[in-house]
């Protein structure tokens, strides 16, 4: 499996960290996955791009599973290791980012915001808002990357819990707004369905699911 | 409403007998696998809870001839025939829905299947069929329809449910103005995968899939409702999940155990196989094997099989899968060279094949590899890399049993398409796209890889393999004596039919 070397290990919050790494050689569309481990594990696992599809490296918006196998290895390297990067794959992609008439609404919960993250770096011109659950304020990672009034988070702890569901509704959203989901699979389920209900066609909706 | 799900016999000029069910390419056995295609049971499930009468058809399983098939469904005067493609079997479903429909003109006729879902006006134009659904979601879809259609006699007009194409006039194909169909949207499933209801076994005769299964060490076997929907990868170019219409989803371990728990109980089942595309990993993985031992269901005499993608699978969780008594892994090798792994999008690296090999069989586990040859671009060296390979693995005791299939683009996958875009499709006969031969071109003639596929296949004769499986005797596993005097016999049996079907059109 290709190795490329980690450029940066940058703890973002007690459990999230962003990896930055050398970035294979191959074409890149914001929004794609890769296949991340540490050398010699025999066991990786998809990532989605957090960076901008163009820039000279890759990064990695990465949550530490407790217990799990991959993402507290990943933790553990330091600028200089190998790491391995295999990809990219899969079609979770903007189809249509040079139409301007487009809306976007990105809906995410924790490290789903990552290729979110990468369609913004990317795409500076499309017109998007981000919805982001959160469970506390240091999981509002990089907001300041975002233009002003392009990112609203949900904090699911503290003094008023909310959840982007709640959130939803009570907003309105325009039936002819391009959604991308992508969190974990409740939140999708739940967020499907209030948006199904506001008459946002299927044909309209993108998923991504983190397990 | 009277709702057959509906599996016709399909018999080909030699007498064999075409296997389909989701997730499966058709291929034609003499001697027979029975497979249980689960997300139907699943929808036929799903509609007799709802208080529909349902008429479990499998033609194949129930032994029936085509006739004796076609008699009992006409008998039964179903309002609704709902019915599974593939690109091979097209021709026969297009012919068999316009005689079904001759016989049962009221019967409204819904083609659901991977090849149909990516051409739908195809099949329209080609045949009486009233619906197409563009899901293979059938449970989930199937229930909505068919309460939708038993409350609105003009369901063809106003039904706006996502996923479907209608025909919009029952006998449009003789009306002077042509057929009109009407689109109602993609379907995107994301709803929990614990709302379909767990597969009913009397409603589909489980026991008739019980024996003839060549997954099965040991009998009754059953397929479990599977607990992953599409593919938690999805991104292979050959495989059918793959599309940004398909989601992937996930039931929950808890409602899996339970299943397992009944089937062995309640059933007496010997061996459990779950044909999700790819099982469980990590968290939810060792959760369900530990949820297996906490309920003693480990200690039962029955076997577990798993589908699985090598790296998904860590040390500590094949251990555990072994004390909670997996057996057979199924994995997809699909070559062994890195070219034709990156085409495939395959998103495993070989350097990790043999760790995740060693590690299932260390724990005395069976793994099973599944091996294609004939890719459009596969070279000399490409190829004889991949047989020397499996040699390598199964001469080892890494890897205990075998499956080659001749690459056939099917359904429109991305493979499929690539063909078509780049000329190399030898065909667009359907008919021959049943995997018995090649139909790309490719840079060897087609005898290498049949020649291949006889080579790989023979492995299960050579004496270096039965050696090795001897020496597992001294592991005084009963699985192990059980590998070697049954299912060898019966491995042997079927090696000798995939040989013949995979090799019938070399050049002797």
């Amino acid at each position: 499996m290709p190795t490329f070397k980690v450029l940066e290990n940058r703890q973002l919050s007690e459990h999230t960290f962003c990896l930055k790494t050398e970035r294979p050689s191959d074409t890149i569309v914001a929004g794609q996955c890769f296949n991340v481990g540490v050398p010699g594990s025999g066991v990786n696992r998809e990532y989605s791009m957090y960076s901008d599809a163009n820039a000279p490296h890759l990064e990695f918006l990465i949550r530490q599973v407790e217990g799990g196998t991959v993402s507290p290895a990943l933790a553990a390297v330091e600028p200089g290791d190998p790491v391995e990067v295999d990809g990219p794959y899969g079609e979770f992609t903007l189809k249509t980012p040079d139409d301007s008439s487009l809306n976007y609404l990105f809906i995410c919960t924790g490290t789903g915001i990552a290729p979110f993250h990468s369609f913004a770096a990317t795409y500076p011109d499309i017109r998007y808002q981000i919805l982001h659950g959160v469970r506390r304020d240091d999981e509002q990672y990089d907001a300041a990357h975002y233009p002003a009034g392009a990112y609203t988070s949900v904090l699911s702890q503290g003094a008023k819990p909310q959840c982007v569901t709640d959130y939803l509704k009570s907003h309105t959203v325009d039936p002819d707004t391009i959604v991308y989901l992508c969190g974990n699979r409740s939140m999708i389920i739940d967020v499907f369905a209030i948006l199904r209900d506001a008459g946002v066609p299927g044909d309209n909706l993108f998923t991504e699911v983190f397990f | 409403m009277k709702v057959s799900i509906s599996y016709p016999p399909i018999v080909n000029e030699l007498g064999q007998k075409a296997m389909v069910s989701q997730n499966r390419n058709v291929q034609f056995f003499k001697e027979p696998t029975y497979l249980l295609p689960v997300t139907y049971a699943q929808a036929g499930t799903w509609l007799k809870n709802e208080g529909h009468d349902v008429y479990w058809d499998d033609g194949n399983a129930q032994l029936k001839t085509y006739d004796e098939w076609f008699a009992d469904l006409v008998a039964w005067i179903p309002d609704m025939i709902v019915v599974e493609s593939t690109t091979p079997t097209m021709k026969f479903y297009w012919q068999t829905i316009t005689e079904l429909k001759a016989a049962l003109p009221d019967s409204i006729i819904v083609m659901t299947g991977y090849h149909a879902m990516r051409k739908p006006e195809e099949t329209l134009d080609a045949c009486p069929a009233d619906i197409v659904l563009l899901s293979n979601h059938v449970d989930f879809a199937l229930h909505r329809l068919v309460d939708f259609i038993a409350a609105h006699p003009d369901w063809r007009a106003i039904c706006e449910l996502e996923g479907l194409v209608i025909r919009q006039k029952a006998d449009d194909l003789i009306a002077s103005s042509g057929p009109e169909y009407r689109h109602t949207g993609s379907f995107r499933q994301v709803e929990p995968l614990d709302n379909s209801p767990l597969v009913d076994r009397d409603l589909v005769q489980w026991q008739r899939y019980a024996y003839e299964n060549g997954n099965f060490l040991q009998t009754p076997g059953t397929y479990a409702t599977s607990v992953i929907r599409d593919c938690m990868f999805g991104k292979c170019t050959f495989c059918r999940y793959n599309g940004p219409d398909l989601t992937f989803s996930m039931m929950s371990v808890e409602r899996s155990l339970d299943e397992y728990q009944d089937l062995i109980e309640n059933h007496g089942v010997k061996e459990i196989f779950d044909d999700s595309g790819v099982w469980y990993r990590g968290r939810e993985a060792r959760a369900f094997a530990q949820g297996i031992i906490d309920r003693g269901l480990h200690k039962k005499g029955c076997y577990f099989g798993i589908n699985t993608r090598f790296e998904y699978l860590d040390e500590e969780t094949i251990k555990l899968m072994a004390e909670a008594n997996f057996r057979f892994v199924l994995l997809g090798y699909e070559a062994a060279d890195d070219e034709t792994l990156q085409r495939l999008n395959k998103g495993y690296q070989l350097q990790h094949v043999e760790k995740c090999l060693t590690w299932l069989t260390q724990y005395g586990l069976h793994p099973h590899l599944t091996i294609m040859v004939g890719y459009y671009w596969q070279t000399r060296e490409q190829l004889d890399k991949t047989v020397s390979e499996v040699k390598r693995l199964m001469f080892s005791g890494l890897a205990r049993t075998l499956q080659v299939t001749l690459c056939t683009p099917l359904d429109y996958t991305p493979y499929h398409r690539e063909c078509i875009d780049k000329g190399v499709l030898l065909t667009d006969d359907y008919d021959d796209f049943d995997m018995s031969k090649l139909i790309v071109e490719t840079p060897l003639p087609h005898d290498a890889y049949y020649q291949a596929v006889r080579e790989m296949y023979s492995i299960a004769f050579h004496p270096r393999f039965i050696l090795r499986q001897i020496g597992f005797l001294l592991r005084f596993k009963k699985r192990e004596w059980q590998f070697l005097f049954t299912y060898s016999l019966r491995a042997i049996r079927r090696v000798r039919q995939h040989i013949f079907n995979l090799t019938r059109n070399e050049t002797r």
